[in-house]
């Protein structure tokens, strides 16, 4: 009897040691995980909203801009612009393409541009159709008209804003994730 | 041939209430460990989401980045493209505006339009017809306005008009 006695003692000490050592700290340890797993939870969430906001506003900006984000990425091509414009003038060239100059997150290229016009209103009508092209394009200084018979000959430059590689990337970096 | 009355009892290896003791123990040290297996496994399932949300996050936090970047760059285009189309703009008003200055009784040969200079060349009956006319309205918009008159064989003038604006006097 004595020696049931015994064991039952050495058995409740196992038991008790067990859950005073290992069980307890266990428990501690699972709250602590459940806690920081819940917390975590929470700010990836905060964070999941701050995204589709950012994401809704991006989306909205680039639907609503597409014309322009499209202008900046697409390379000038000077047959197709002269194909498109030349309607306006009796005739209309345009010279080689050349790097300008850098325009903050914009390469600039200068096309200087020569042309025969009946009247003033073919250039008023072209810098109309400019504002649409597919090309970001400015008409820049100096211009210069001269009277040639009954004709208008008139030279100008043009400026083609191009984005810039390194923006480029960023973009379509972005595009990737999403 | 029977040597005694009672039913001899049965000898076990263990006796009845060793065995009740030891299902008694192993019943609770078994829902102990599993206890600590629970939460050990548990634990572990809480580890391993927390690693998947910290990554998550990251990858939120980079992608906010890279959208924002995106943003500011679209926000950059089309400021950009916007003071581009107002320059074009603005360039046609003036070029309309200048050639709706020009009276019927002077003919222009030339025009050059610099950024802050204008020269005209052409012909005027008189020179007082080009001073009322053109030069007038010309000086309400330049700053400076130069004018070299060269006499013609049919008594007209044909003139050179150089037309400037002052950047400082513009701002102020």
């Amino acid at each position: 009897m004595i020696y049931i006695l015994a064991l039952a003692v050495v058995c409740l000490i196992i038991v008790f040691v067990f859950a005073f050592a290992v069980l307890i700290p266990s428990g501690k340890e699972y709250r602590l995980a459940r806690m920081e797993a819940k917390k975590v939870s929470y700010q990836v969430d905060i964070i999941q909203a701050e995204y589709d906001n950012v994401y809704e506003k991006l989306k909205a900006l680039q639907a609503d801009n597409r014309h322009i984000i499209g202008a900046y990425k697409t390379i000038f091509n000077p047959d197709r612009f002269r194909k498109m414009y030349e309607k306006h003038f009796e005739s209309f060239s345009l010279s080689e393409l050349s790097t300008h100059s850098k325009d903050g997150e914009f390469a600039v290229y200068e096309v200087n541009t020569s042309s025969l016009i009946q009247s003033p209103q073919g250039f008023y009508d072209f810098l109309d159709a400019v504002n649409k092209s597919d090309n970001i394009t400015g008409i820049n200084f100096p211009i210069h008209f001269e009277r040639d018979a009954n004709l208008i000959k008139s030279s100008f430059t043009m400026h083609v804003y191009i984005a810039g590689q390194k923006s480029k990337s960023h973009e379509s970096e972005a595009e990737n994730k999403l | 041939m029977r040597y005694s009355f009672i039913k001899p009892r049965e000898k076990r290896l263990v006796s009845a209430e060793f065995q009740l003791l030891f299902f008694f123990f192993s019943i609770t040290v078994g829902m102990l460990f599993a206890s600590y297996s629970y939460l050990q496994i548990k634990t572990l399932m809480y580890e391993s989401n927390v690693e998947t949300l910290l990554a998550k996050e990251e990858t939120l936090r980079q992608n906010i980045i890279d959208m924002n970047e995106n943003i500011s760059f679209i926000e950059i285009e089309k400021q950009h493209s916007e003071g581009i189309y107002t320059a074009n703009t603005v360039l046609k008003e003036s070029i309309h505006n200048l050639f709706d200055l020009v009276p019927e009784k002077i003919t222009l040969s030339q025009a050059l339009l610099k950024e802050d200079e204008l020269v005209l060349y052409g012909v005027t009956p008189s020179k007082e017809v080009y001073e009322y006319l053109l030069l007038a309205p010309l000086r309400s918009i330049f700053h400076r306005s130069y004018t070299s008159y060269y006499a013609m064989p049919n008594g007209w003038y044909s003139f050179v008009s150089k037309n400037y604006l002052d950047r400082e006097l513009a701002v102020q």
